[in-house]
């Protein structure tokens, strides 16, 4: 709560009252449905009569309606004030009505309070009359009957919605350029024709919808996040919080979505490459750590897609992000030939108290109790892993190698596969005794074919060049196996889903290597 | 009603550029780039065979992206720049 200085406000007359005026001045603030101003309204007016012209008393009202409604219920003369826009109310941030000032002639704060006290009202009339030069004078209140004290009622300046509007308005934290709307325009389809979408509606970025995303995170809002392929535009933490309100976000996701947006773009992640690939890539986020019981992510039933706020408006806001502000379009620089729904959003958390391993996040070199964003980039959409009938860890990677095998093709080497196992399977793992490494040697050496099938032929076009064997040391190497990946590294296991039935998902990497290397940060705040 | 929503773009105004003069005939160095996607150097193999034979004045310069997943990097545009006058980039797919 700020005493005023200076401000002008029109009275119920529609003149113009520039404080402070010349002289001593009592100013309150109040709202109609408030009892306790309705019980001190009367008591200001009887001030404002025994000081005559030795004090000012005026009344700031919050909203316009109310002031001839007081005027006449409490037979009002002083000047009733119109603070309906709460210009003056978010100035002096007072949070309770009534809320009283006394300024001496030097204009100096010399009493404040706020609700009904009476012993504090009582100091604050007297002193009134002292200023107003008639210290001895009755201001005709029978204190005795009054109560010793009323609590307030809340200022509708911190009203849900009216606060954040206030904020949004003047706090001065939003710089972006205020796109005027016609009053025949509707929005979602204005919305739509400006290119701001990805296929979906989006929820209309309001001053006051991205003010209240901005208190997600403890970041200015002109903190410069990144600089965002294609265009190379800098993207603020405001930049990314309006995309976060379209997306469909709430506050409490803005540090996971600006920690992607870093991610993403890194020279290792390279997102650059990643949407403008004919190859239809898209990243991938990946949550370990509390943050996802925090905010609610899910990691259960439907993980990998559909129904989860959080998972769905994360992922959604770092592709709004990379359209809006980095100007990735689909037939621009998004050279997609065929796409996937899951470059509308892919993003998930995993299921760690049901894998028997490490987290993802751990196995990088974080702590478990570290909040980690991890992004991948995939090019292949999900794909189901089915077996129901493995009862160990040898028949199981057996079968997800047998699926991995014709990834993209069947004959190419392969790079970063991500391998979401159910809990079910990820169980039948840990019961086995198997690590995660022992999975992967499995994979790899099952999906080891000779060099002669990898290579290129009439009937298939895929695969390696056959000018490549004399890479391997020529004719002799025809029979040597090669693996469908290169490293152990290449195999990304996590765990994800409910114990519901035996079935997995495999994404496709794109390219890895110099392209696209999966990277993970620490959330912050 | 929504009047008013904050702009979702980066609100930069791009920089026009206006295409270079066409020139009447070929001169001086031609840059051949390759961008690293398959076959692109195939193609400008034939491509420099062929501005050999039919335009004998000029000379070319190959070039190639150390990977076609991110732009070029800037030495290479610059030697591109400063050493010729043409560019002719392989897009391959």
């Amino acid at each position: 709560m700020h005493p005023p200085t200076t401000f002008a406000l029109r009275d119920a007359d529609g003149r113009e009252r520039q404080f402070p005026p010349d002289g001593p001045v009592l100013l309150a603030l109040v709202k109609e449905d408030c009892d306790t101003c309705n019980l001190t309204l009367p008591l200001l007016e009887k001030v404002h009569q025994a000081t005559e012209d030795g004090l000012d008393v005026w009344v700031a009202v919050q909203k316009t309606d109310d002031i001839p409604v007081l005027k006449e219920r409490h037979g009002l003369t002083m000047p009733l004030l119109d603070d309906d826009a709460l210009d003056l109310s978010y100035e002096t941030d007072i949070d309770t009505v009534p809320t009283l000032f006394l300024y001496d002639e030097q204009q100096n704060c010399t009493l404040q309070t706020f609700g009904f006290d009476r012993h504090e009202w009582r100091e604050i009339a007297a002193e009134s009359m002292t200023l107003a030069g008639r210290p001895d004078g009755d201001t005709q209140i029978e204190w005795d009957a009054l109560p010793v004290q009323r609590p307030g009622c809340g200022a509708r300046n911190y009203e849900p919605g009216v606060y954040e509007r206030l904020q949004a308005l003047k706090s001065g934290d939003l710089l972006s350029r205020l796109v005027d709307l016609a009053a025949s325009d509707d929005i979602y389809e204005f919305m739509y024709e400006q290119g701001y979408t990805d296929g979906f509606p989006v929820v209309p970025p309001t001053r006051e919808r991205v003010w209240k995303m901005l208190q997600g995170t403890q970041r200015d809002p002109q903190d410069e996040v990144a600089v965002m392929p294609p265009n190379l535009a800098p993207i603020t933490v405001e930049k990314i919080a309006i995309n976060a309100v379209m997306a469909g976000a709430k506050p409490e996701y803005l540090p996971s979505i600006i920690t992607l947006v870093e991610i993403a773009c890194t020279e290792t992640f390279n997102i650059h490459g990643v949407l403008a690939t004919t190859m239809g890539a898209t990243p991938v986020g990946i949550f370990n750590g509390p943050i996802r019981d925090r905010i609610g992510m899910n990691y259960l039933h439907g993980a990998l897609g559909s129904g989860n706020r959080a998972n769905a408006s994360i992922g959604r806001a770092l592709r709004l992000c990379a359209r809006n502000v980095g100007g990735s379009l689909p037939g621009g620089t998004d050279r997609a030939t065929q796409g996937g729904p899951h470059r509308l959003t892919m993003n998930f958390a995993e299921n760690e108290a049901a894998s028997p391993w490490a987290s993802l996040a751990v196995e990088r070199g974080f702590e478990p109790t570290d909040d980690v964003a991890t992004l991948m980039a995939m090019s292949g959409g999900p794909a189901t892993v089915a077996d129901e009938r493995a009862r160990d860890g040898r028949a199981l990677a057996g079968t997800l190698a047998a699926s991995m095998s014709c990834m993209q093709d069947p004959k190419s080497p392969m790079v970063d596969t991500l391998v979401v196992l159910s809990p079910d399977h990820a169980g039948i793992f840990g019961r086995s005794g198997w690590s995660k490494d022992d999975v992967r040697e499995c994979i790899i050496e099952e999906t080891s074919i000779p060099l002669h099938m990898r290579l290129r032929s009439d009937d298939a076009g895929c695969g390696l060049p056959p000018s490549i064997v004399e890479q391997f040391g020529g004719e002799a190497a025809l029979d040597m196996p090669i693996a469908k990946f290169r490293d152990k590294s290449n195999i990304i296991l996590v765990v994800a889903g409910s114990s519901a039935a035996k079935f997995s998902t495999i994404l496709g990497g794109w390219a890895g290597g110099a392209y696209s290397m999966p990277a993970s940060s620490k959330i912050g705040v | 009603m929504v009047t008013q929503i904050l702009d979702p773009t980066d609100e930069r105004v791009p920089i026009k550029r206006s295409l270079t003069p066409r020139p009447e005939a070929l001169h001086g160095t031609i840059a051949l780039l390759d961008i690293s996607k398959p076959r692109g150097d195939k193609f400008l193999d034939r491509l420099e065979q062929l501005l050999h034979e039919r335009a004998p004045g000029v000379e070319t310069r190959r070039f190639m992206k150390p990977t076609v997943a991110k732009p070029a990097p800037e030495p290479i545009k610059q030697a591109i720049l400063e050493e010729c006058d043409f560019v002719i980039e392989a897009l391959a797919d």
